[in-house]
C-alpha cells in the first residue's frame, strides 16, 4: 500500500511541483472528512495542474476531494473513497477586476475576507454571508451555494455567478457562462456547478457580480415572545414596502444562546432580528416603519448598535456553537416562507419529547431554518429526532439536510434526505461529468 | 408517417380541434419574430401535462421531430420547426393553477402570458418581475426557454433569476420535477439548467415562479443628451455613485424620431440621445437617488432632464421603448435586431464603432440598448428585396458581433442563440466547452429530435449569423 501512495505522491509532485504535495501523515490527518484520512494531498497553484490532477485519479481510480478552507465539507455523506485532498488555497489570484463594471473574476481559493476587502475598498461587496465567514473560500462559497441570512436582500451565490471555468476529470478546462453580467449563450451551467460540493468538476476561477455596499447599515430587534407574535410580525414586514437585508427569528433558546445580556440569558422568548442597509434618511424611515409594525403586534423594537458579531454568529453557526458544544448537530429545513414558525415550533415539541436542547435560527423571509442540536447525546435519539423533523419538513412542504453532526450519526442516515423524481436525471448528470466517480464520491444526494 | 394519419393520431390525444394540418393554417406557423423559415409538418395544442407525454411518446415510436412553441416572439428563430415535425403550440396551455401570496409565489401552465401573471396579482400589490419588451404577447414557457430578460432585470435579474422549480417532459414521455416550491432544494440545479436551454433539453409544462412585491415609488427620468457620448458615459458614472437603477435604457435620436413619430410619447425630435432610467423603491431612497441621477446626467452635459409627473406619463414613455422595434418597423420593410453584450463601461466606444460600422457598410442603424447591463439592440434597417444591401446587412452584424466578442462580452444578452446563433458559438466558447455542452444535450435528447439546429452548433457554418434575415416582428 505504501508502495502505491508513494508512487501517487511522486505522480502528483510531477504534476503540481514537489513543493505542492503533502505527505506528512499528520497533516494529512486534519484533512480527514467524515474521519476517512487521505493517503495525500496537493495544492496546485494553476488551473491546468487542477485539471492534470484529476485525469491522472480518473486514470488511477483514485477519488479526489477539493476544498478550499474546510468551512463546509461537514456537509455531505461520508465519502465512499478518498485518496487525494485537493487543496485550492494555493490557487487564489485575482484574474480580472473592473470595479466600474461591477465585476471581477476570481481563483477559488482567495477568502471572503480577502475578497470583501479588495473590493470593500472601491465601495462594493459581494452581498452574502456564509458559513465560514471571512475565512471560506470563494470556491467553496459556490460550490456549497452558501447563502447566509443576507440571501434575504440580494440573493445568494447562484444569483452571482456569471461566469465558471471548471477542471473536469477527463483532465480539461472548461467554460461557461463569461463575464458580463447579462448572457444567455449555451447552457447554464455555472448554475450546475453551483451547489454541486464539488461532485462534478472543480470550480477554477468564477466572474461574479458585486453590487454598491449600502451606505449604512442598522440592525433591529424585536421581541416577539411567541412564535405566533412573530408570525404575524413577518407577515406584516414582508407585506410592508420595507426592503430588508437580513431577517432572522431566534427561537427561545436561540436568543438565550447569543444574549448578550444577563436579562436575555433570564427572560428569552423569541426574538426578531432585521437588519436594513441605504441612506441615513431610509434607515430612519425604516425605524419608523418597524416601530409601527412591531407595535402593532404589542412588541417593543430596540436599535441594536454593534450587532456585527451577532450576526456573524448567527450566519455560521456551526462554525460558533461547535467551540462550545463538541457533538453539535445543525440541521437546515428549507421551507415554503409561510412555514417557519409552525415548523420551528414544531421542532421545538419533537427536542423536548426527546430531551434534546434544540437552538432555532429561521431566516423567515426565506424559510430557511436551523436547527442547532447542542448537548452531546446518544446517537438513537438524536437519530430519532432527525427523522421525525425530516418528516415535519415534508409535511410542511420542504426538506430537511444535516449540515454538521457527530460522524457517527452519519452512518444510520442520509444527510440529505430522500432523492425526488429527478435523482436519475441527477445521476446522470453526475456521468457526464465524472464517469469513473474521482470526485467526493458518495457524499452528495442519493449517494452520488 | 403521413401528415394525414398523424393528425388522426394527434387528434385522439388533444381533439379534433387541437390539431393543425393544411398549409395555409401551418403558414402561421413558419416564422418568429427573427424570421420566416419552414412550416412545421402539423401544430398541436395540448391542454394538460397528460397530453404533452403523450405527444412525446408519439413522436418517440414514429421517431418524428418535436418543437415547442408559446407566442412565436422570440427573436433568434427559437420556436421554428426548422426542419419540420411537430410544433407544439402552448396556447391552450394558459392556466395560473396558483398564486400564493404568503409565499410570493405563482404555479402556472407554460402558455400563461407574461404581462398576465403580473395583472393577477397587481391588485395585491405584487407583480412577476422579468419584463421582456413582447410581455403582453410572449408566454413564461418562452421566457423559460430563452431565459428572457427585460428593461427590469437590471436589478431584478433575469428569469432564471424568478424561477423556483420547473415540471419537465423529457423526450422519453418520462415526467419530472425539478427545483421545488422553496430554496436549496438539496440535488443539482437542473431548474438552472433548463432555464435557457431553448427547448433542447425537455419540454417544461409547469413552472412555479416568484413573486416580487410592487415598490412602494417609482420615478422615471428622461435625460436628453445633444451628443451620444454623453450619455453613454452616464450610464458608468451612475454606477460609480453606487445607485443600482431598476431600469437605465438608451435610445438614440434616430430611434427616438420613429419612436415619437409612432407613440406620440413626448420624447424630444431633435436630440443625440436619451437615456429613460427607473429608480424604484422606498420613497426616500427614490427621491434621493433621482436627485443623484439628475445631477450625474448633467454633469455629463445632459440638456434636458424630465420627470415622469404621473403614472400615464410613465406609461406612455415605457410604451415608447417597449414598442421601439415595431416604431422602427413602420419606416423599413426589414430589419435586423442583435443582442450583444459588453462590459457597461466600455459603451462609449462601442457607440463609435457601430457609427462607423453604419457608413461603412452604407446603412441606418437604430441604437436602442439596455444601458445599464451593457446589452445592445442595435436595429439594422434594410429591404429584403435588395439582396446586395441584406448581404451588407450581414457583414455589419457580424462585425458589432465580433466586436462585442473582443470586448469581454456576450454574443446574446437576453434574445437566445436559437438557430441565429448557433454557428456564432465558437467565437466565445472552445471545443472543449461545447463539447460538454454537447454531451449534455445528448443526455436529455439522445436522438437530437428535440428543437433540432438550435444553440449549438451545426458544424456546417461556423462563424456564421444564420436565420436569412427575413425579420421585422412587431416587438
Amino acid at each position: 500500500m505504501t508502495l502505491v501512495v508513494d508512487s501517487v505522491r511522486a505522480e502528483l509532485a510531477a504534476l503540481a511541483g514537489p513543493s505542492q504535495v503533502l505527505t506528512d501523515p499528520a497533516a494529512c490527518a486534519g484533512l480527514a472528512v467524515d474521519g476517512k484520512v487521505p493517503d495525500c494531498a496537493v495544492a496546485p497553484a494553476k488551473a491546468e495542474q487542477v485539471a492534470a490532477v484529476l485525469r491522472y485519479a480518473g486514470e488511477h481510480h483514485l477519488a479526489v476531494i477539493a476544498r478550499g478552507n474546510g468551512t463546509k465539507l461537514s456537509i455531505g455523506n461520508p465519502p465512499r473513497r478518498y485518496d487525494i485532498a485537493l487543496s485550492l488555497r494555493e490557487l487564489n489570484r485575482v484574474i480580472h477586476y473592473e470595479p466600474a463594471d461591477l465585476t471581477i473574476s476570481v481563483e477559488p481559493g482567495i477568502t471572503f475576507g480577502e475578497f470583501q476587502d479588495l473590493v470593500g475598498r472601491d465601495g462594493l461587496w459581494l452581498p452574502l454571508d456564509p458559513r465560514g465567514g471571512a475565512a471560506a473560500s470563494l470556491g467553496g462559497i459556490i460550490a456549497a451555494n452558501a447563502a447566509g441570512p443576507l440571501r434575504q436582500g440580494l440573493g445568494g451565490p447562484r444569483d452571482m455567478v456569471l461566469g465558471l471555468k471548471i477542471a473536469t476529470t477527463d483532465g480539461k478546462i472548461a467554460k461557461t457562462g463569461g463575464r458580463v453580467v447579462k448572457n444567455v449563450a449555451g447552457y447554464d451551467l455555472g448554475k450546475l456547478l453551483t451547489g454541486s460540493f464539488g461532485t462534478l468538476g472543480v470550480i477554477v476561477e468564477a466572474s461574479l457580480k458585486l453590487f454598491p455596499k449600502p451606505p449604512e447599515r442598522a440592525t433591529f430587534t424585536v421581541q416577539a415572545g411567541t412564535l405566533g407574535i412573530a408570525r404575524d410580525l413577518r407577515r406584516r414586514i414582508l407585506r410592508s414596502p420595507l426592503d430588508t437585508l437580513r431577517l432572522v427569528l431566534l427561537d427561545s433558546p436561540a436568543t438565550a444562546l447569543l444574549g448578550d445580556s444577563a436579562e436575555a440569558r433570564e427572560r428569552p422568548g423569541a426574538e426578531l432580528w432585521i437588519e436594513v442597509g441605504g441612506s441615513h434618511r431610509v434607515i430612519e424611515r425604516c425605524m419608523f416603519e418597524l416601530r409601527h409594525l412591531a407595535s402593532a403586534v404589542g412588541a417593543p423594537l430596540a436599535r441594536r448598535e454593534e450587532a456585527e458579531e451577532a450576526w456573524e454568529h448567527i450566519s455560521n453557526l456551526a462554525h460558533w456553537l461547535r467551540q462550545k458544544y463538541r457533538d453539535l448537530t445543525v440541521l437546515k429545513a428549507a421551507l415554503p416562507v409561510a412555514a417557519s414558525e409552525e415548523f420551528l415550533s414544531r421542532a421545538q415539541q419533537e427536542a423536548e419529547a426527546e430531551r434534546i436542547a434544540l437552538a432555532s435560527f429561521a431566516q423567515v423571509g426565506v424559510g430557511i431554518v436551523h436547527l442547532c442540536a447542542l448537548q452531546g447525546t446518544l446517537s438513537a435519539s438524536l437519530a430519532g429526532l432527525v427523522a421525525r423533523l425530516r418528516q415535519a419538513a415534508v409535511d410542511l412542504g420542504g426538506r430537511l439536510v444535516i449540515e454538521h453532526c457527530p460522524v457517527d450519526l452519519k452512518s444510520g442516515v442520509d444527510v440529505w434526505g430522500a432523492g425526488c423524481d429527478d435523482l436519475a436525471a441527477m445521476r446522470k448528470m453526475k456521468s457526464v461529468w465524472d464517469p469513473t466517480e474521482v470526485l467526493a464520491p458518495g457524499r452528495f444526494v442519493g449517494s452520488i | 408517417m403521413k401528415s394525414n394519419g398523424l393528425s388522426k393520431e394527434l387528434a385522439r390525444i388533444v381533439g379534433e380541434d387541437g390539431v393543425l394540418w393544411r398549409g395555409e393554417d401551418l403558414m402561421l406557423y413558419e416564422y418568429d419574430a427573427l424570421s420566416s423559415m419552414r412550416q412545421p409538418d402539423i401544430v398541436v395544442f395540448p391542454r394538460n401535462t397528460e397530453h404533452v407525454v403523450q405527444i412525446v411518446k408519439l413522436a418517440l415510436r414514429h421517431n418524428l421531430l418535436l418543437v415547442a412553441r408559446g407566442a412565436g416572439t422570440g427573436l433568434s428563430g427559437g420556436s421554428v420547426a426548422t426542419e419540420g415535425g411537430i410544433l407544439l403550440v402552448f396556447s391552450r396551455m394558459k392556466q395560473i393553477l396558483e398564486i400564493d401570496l404568503e409565499n410570493q409565489r405563482a404555479r402556472v401552465q407554460p402558455g400563461v402570458v407574461n404581462l398576465d401573471l403580473s395583472l393577477a396579482v397587481a391588485d395585491e400589490g405584487y407583480y412577476y418581475a422579468p419584463d421582456p419588451s413582447s410581455q403582453k404577447a410572449c408566454t413564461i414557457g418562452g421566457n423559460l426557454a430563452e431565459n428572457s430578460g427585460g428593461p427590469h432585470t437590471l436589478a431584478y435579474g433575469v428569469t432564471t433569476n424568478h424561477v423556483l422549480g420547473l415540471e419537465v417532459v423529457l423526450p422519453d414521455g418520462e415526467v419530472i420535477h425539478t427545483g421545488a416550491s422553496h430554496w436549496d432544494r438539496p440535488g443539482y440545479d437542473l431548474t438552472g439548467v433548463f432555464v435557457g436551454s431553448e427547448g433542447t433539453l425537455g419540454i417544461v409544462t409547469e413552472a412555479t415562479v416568484r413573486l416580487s412585491r410592487k415598490p412602494e415609488a417609482v420615478k422615471t427620468l428622461l435625460a436628453i443628451y445633444n451628443q451620444v457620448v454623453g450619455a453613454t458615459r452616464t450610464v458608468a458614472a451612475i454606477t460609480a455613485r453606487g445607485i443600482t437603477p431598476a431600469a437605465l435604457e438608451m435610445m438614440d435620436g434616430f430611434t427616438l424620431r420613429a419612436v415619437e413619430e409612432a407613440t406620440h410619447a413626448g420624447y424630444p425630435m431633435d436630440c443625440a440621445a436619451v437615456l429613460l432610467i427607473e429608480v424604484e423603491g422606498l420613497k426616500e431612497a427614490v427621491e434621493d437617488h433621482a436627485d443623484e441621477i439628475e445631477a450625474v446626467c448633467r454633469e455629463n452635459l445632459a440638456r434636458e432632464v424630465r420627470r415622469a409627473k404621473s403614472a400615464e406619463e410613465r406609461d406612455l414613455l415605457w410604451k415608447g421603448r417597449k414598442t421601439a422595434f415595431g416604431a422602427l418597423g413602420r419606416i423599413t420593410p426589414n430589419y435586423y435586431v442583435q443582442d450583444g453584450v459588453i462590459p457597461r463601461t466600455r459603451l462609449p466606444e462601442m457607440l463609435e464603432f457601430i457609427g462607423s460600422v453604419e457608413k461603412k457598410y452604407e446603412l441606418h442603424i437604430g441604437n436602442i440598448f439596455h444601458a445599464g447591463d451593457g446589452n445592445l439592440h442595435p436595429l439594422i434597417l434594410y429591404d429584403e428585396r435588395d439582396r446586395e444591401q441584406t448581404a451588407r446587412v450581414v457583414k455589419a452584424a457580424k462585425d458589432i458581433i465580433m466586436r462585442c466578442v473582443e470586448m469581454g462580452g456576450s454574443i446574446t444578452g437576453e434574445h437566445g442563440v436559437g438557430l441565429e446563433k448557433s454557428d456564432l458559438m465558437p467565437l466565445i466558447f472552445s471545443e472543449v466547452d461545447l463539447d460538454l455542452m454537447g454531451r449534455i444535450k445528448t443526455l436529455f435528447n439522445p436522438q437530437g429530435r428535440l428543437n433540432p439546429g438550435k444553440l449549438l452548433p451545426t458544424g456546417k457554418m461556423c462563424g456564421e449569423l444564420r436565420g436569412g434575415l427575413t425579420g421585422g416582428g412587431a416587438l
